[in-house]
Parts: C-alpha cells; structure tokens; sequence
C-alpha cells in the first residue's frame, strides 16, 4: 500500500484510512449537533444536545425502569418472530419444494402479504383488547407471509441436479427433503429471518406507538405529551443499538452455524 | 478386455422423446434410438448440439420419462431414477454441507449402508480418486476438477451397476480435464464399471470410448455405432500415445466430417 489515492476507482485504502473515514462521519455528526443544540441554531426544546440525551438515557433507567420496557419489547419481538419462523420456514420449504403445496398455499399468502400489516391494528384490538395479544399478532402479520414468500423462492433456487444427485443415489423423497432441500436452503433461510427480523423491528415500534401503555415506542410516546424530546430521542437511540445487536447476533449464528461456506481456512 | 464374448448390460431399443410446446404442438427430441452397451464396456454418446443425447442419458438414468420403446439394464426394465444408474453432472453437485468424506458416503447412507462398512468404502474411493489428503476439506474449498472429482467417487462408492456422465468435464480447463480422462481410463480399468458418457469433445470420446454412439440432430437419432479399432480392444492409459496411433486420425477425421454436416443442418436451420 506505497502508492495509493484517495480517489481511484474500485481501488482498495488502507486499513487505517477505512475506520479512520468510518469514525469521523459519527464525530463529524455529533459534532454538528452539540454545536447547533450549544450555539443555539436550533430550539434546545426541540432538539437537546447529545449529553441531554445520555443524561436523559441513564435518568429513564435509574429511576423510571426503562430496562423494563426495552425488555418487553425485546420479548415481544423474539416471542412474535419465533412463532412466524414455526410457520414460515416449514411452510415456505414445502411450498418451494412441491408445486401441489405451493398451489395450493400460494393465493392466499400472496393475497395476505399485500395487506399492510398496521391496517389490522383496529380489529386486533377489538379481538384481543389491550394485552399482549394484540401486540404479538401485528407482529406475527407482519413478517410471517413475507418470510413464507422468501424461504419459498429460495427453496425454488436449489439447484435441480442436487435433487436429481439424490434421486440417482437411491434416495426417497423424504430423504431428499431432509438431506438435500432443508439443507441447501439453510444459510439462504437464515439471512432471510436477519431481513425480516429489521421489519418485525418496524412494527414493533408502530404497536407500541399506536396501542401499547409499556415499551420503547410507549415510552416515547409518553415523553411526546410532556415535551422530553431528549427521552424520545433516547428511545430511538435505544432501538437502533438493539436492531444492531440482534443483526450482529445473527451474523455471528450465520458464521458459526455453516462453517462450510468459508472459502479458506477450516 | 480379454473376454471376448461379452454380455449386453444396457439395451436400449426404439426409445424416442417428444416435448409438448405451446399449442399443443409436439417436438420430437429423440427417435427409433436403438443401441447395446456391453458389460465393461465404456461407451460414449457423441454428437453436435441440440441432437439428443443428453435426453437419452437422462433417460437411461430415468430422470426423463420416455415416449415409447424400452430400455433394459441387467435385463431388467428401467423404470424411474434408481441407485443401479448413479450419475454424474457437468455442473458440481458437491453438497456444499458436506465434507469430501461425508459426500462420498452420503450414497451409501442413503442405502442403509452401515457406518464401519460406509466408512471404508468410501475412504477407499477418496483414494481412487487421489483425494485422501483433503477427505475432511468442504467442497468450497476444491478446485472444479477435485469437484468432479468427490462425485465420481461418490457415485462409484455407491456400487452402482451403471455409471453415466452428463459432460462431466466439460467445465474444467484444458489440462484439469485430460488429467481427468486419463484418471477415468484407470478407474475403469481397475473397478470393471460400465460407463455411458455424454460429450461433443470428439478427442475425448476416441480416447475415452470403447465404443461410440454418434448422433444424428433434427430428430436426434444413432446415425452410426462405431468401434474404435485402432485401439485393438486395448484401453489407452496415456493420452499422448493415442494420437501415434495407426488409425486414429482417420477416425478422428471421419467424425469431425459427421460433426459438421450435423452440426451445418443445424446451424442453416436458425
């Protein structure tokens, strides 16, 4: 790395330079905004400086129990996901392996993926009233349709010489679904539920927004009747450190459960 | 190869394949395809493009259901995809999931084969194959040839009665697949597999065939059923040494001739 630019196309920058340039856009950021909240080129009212809202942070854990919204939060959107995973995965694998199941189940669920979810949230809570019920089902709407939708095409992509591999070797159908299909479709299923896993995220935030007196989004909306700008933005600061931490938990599951699709090393 | 007096292990009579296309219109892929494939016997179906042959492998493996005629293996009717017909693909079908070793075996867990007994058998087909060092490496991490290479091995250890190869080296570079070639001649040669392989490379089938089935396209069908004689029923085990060979340029002649009156029809047709 003797000669190189900071503009050349497609060329590789040194390591240094690379987190160098990561870091600064964040410094260059909070920055900005310590600056515009300090110098008061905006309303301190509408938007507190970067230090109000850790303060505001540590001041809704120590005493308002914050860590009990965010925890509820987190189950409802693990106990959501796990119930759409159930369905969506031995689903979209059936309909993708076999067209019999696929037309059977496939004009509905495309039916139902164009729905948006949130049009269902009057109904749900005349259904379910105001308890967690409701909250898991919007949920559950929103990302199980969606998921069967993908793990079914990715279920379509396995490559048809695979199966015929199989079929050649003496393997029964059965065997097939369960040494060839589910296999091959594993890694593809898995980055799928990372995908899905940011949208269940979003409706997370509109059930607790909309029909929720505890969580994240309830929280914020609390802080919006008293003018806490500084808790909301907390909140929100919140939720983008959770989605990142779930996101990095998958990459890592990712990496640990197929090893083999490293190249090199073993 | 010293017997001379062989048993037919394949016989395939009268089999043609029709594919129905829009309006209920038929093309007729394959016709009257009749051809014998005796025991040992390394036989090559070769032709230009588009004339069929992939079609009549693909249905002697019975991944293809025939429109007519019939097909015999070991005497027996072939009906559907069977552990008897185990094969092999130009594109790689490694199970990425799987290591060499636990690809190989996959086959013959399968079949209930038990693990001590899998064990072996696959370790002595890794070693057929030249690929004992890297029995534990994933299939991300071989070449194309080490590829094919866990799928021969997988297929053969599998005991197949017939094996059949779909170009199976047609994806490797020049040198990778006379390397090849030549590692099928001594495989052939040191387990008595009959093999039934697909290629357009005529090189490959005058060294690799002990006998020949060209087709004809547009409808596919055996326009001649040769046997090489100028290998005097010897195998060639360098590839270099077929090309000295009295005989072989005219053969070699001969099929690049059909090849190209084949292939010209076809090509006038577009």
């Amino acid at each position: 790395m003797k000669h190189w630019r900071w503009f050349d196309y497609k060329k590789p920058i040194p390591a240094p330079a690379v987190i160098g340039l990561g870091v600064s856009i964040w410094v260059i950021f909070f920055g900005l905004w310590e600056m515009s909240s300090a110098f008061g080129w905006v309303s301190q009212l509408l938007v507190p400086g970067p230090q109000k809202v850790v303060a505001a942070l540590y001041n809704l854990i120590a005493e308002r129990n914050f860590l009990g919204d965010v925890g509820i939060s987190i189950y409802r959107i693990i106990a959501s996901f796990i119930a759409a995973c159930v369905i969506a995965v031995p689903l979209g694998i059936l309909m993708g392996s076999f067209r019999s199941i696929e037309a059977f189940f496939n004009p509905f669920v495309s039916a139902w993926r164009y729905l948006p979810a949130p049009s269902f949230i009057p109904i749900l809570l005349m259904w379910f009233g105001t308890g967690e019920a409701p909250k898991l089902a919007l949920l559950f709407i929103g990302v199980v349709w969606f998921l069967t939708t993908i793990v079914m095409d990715h279920t379509k992509n396995v490559r048809t010489e695979l199966i015929e591999t199989a079929l050649t070797l003496g393997g029964n159908r059965k065997q097939i679904l369960w040494t060839v299909m589910i296999p091959a479709v594993m890694p593809d299923v898995m980055t799928a539920m990372r995908q899905m896993l940011a949208m269940s995220w979003t409706y997370l935030v509109i059930a607790e927004i909309v029909a929720s007196t505890n969580g994240i989004g309830a929280m914020m909306m609390r802080a919006k009747r008293f003018l806490h700008t500084d808790e909301i933005l907390a909140g929100i600061f919140v939720i983008g450190l959770l989605g990142l931490a779930f996101d990095f938990l998958f990459k890592i599951a990712h990496r640990k459960l197929f090893p083999y699709l490293e190249t090199h090393g073993r | 190869m010293n017997t001379p007096q062989r048993n037919i292990k394949l016989s395939v009579s009268d089999v043609a394949k029709t594919f129905p296309v829009r309006g209920g219109a038929e093309i007729t892929a394959v016709t009257d395809t009749t051809f014998d494939v005796m025991d040992n016997e390394f036989c090559i179906l070769l032709g230009p493009s588009g004339c069929g042959k992939s079609t009549v492998l693909r249905m002697i493996a019975g991944l293809e259901e025939t429109n007519g005629g019939a097909m015999t293996l070991d005497g027996h009717e072939i009906r559907g995809a069977d552990r008897e017909r185990g094969m092999v693909f130009q594109s790689y079908t490694s199970f990425d999931w799987l290591t060499v070793q636990q690809n190989v075996e996959y086959g013959m867990k399968l079949n209930r084969v038990p693990k001590a007994q899998r064990r072996e058998r696959a370790a002595e087909f890794i070693d057929l194959v030249k690929l004992t060092k890297f029995k534990d490496a994933y299939p991300k991490q071989l070449s194309g040839g080490m590829k094919q290479r866990v799928a021969i091995a997988r297929t053969l250890a599998n005991s197949p009665s017939l094996l059949l190869m779909d170009e199976p080296f047609g994806a490797l570079d020049a040198e990778t697949r006379w390397n090849m070639q030549e590692l099928m001649v001594s495989i052939v040669e040191r387990t008595d597999t009959t093999v039934v392989m697909v290629t357009h490379d005529i090189e490959e089938a005058l060294f690799l065939g002990d006998r020949i089935i060209f087709f004809s396209s547009h409808p596919g069908t055996v326009l001649e059923n040769m046997l090489p004689e100028f290998k005097n029923g010897q195998r060639i085990l360098k590839k270099e040494d077929a090309l000295t060979l009295p005989g072989y340029a005219d053969m070699e002649r001969r099929i690049m001739r059909l090849m190209r009156e084949q292939g010209t029809d076809h090509t006038d047709d577009l």
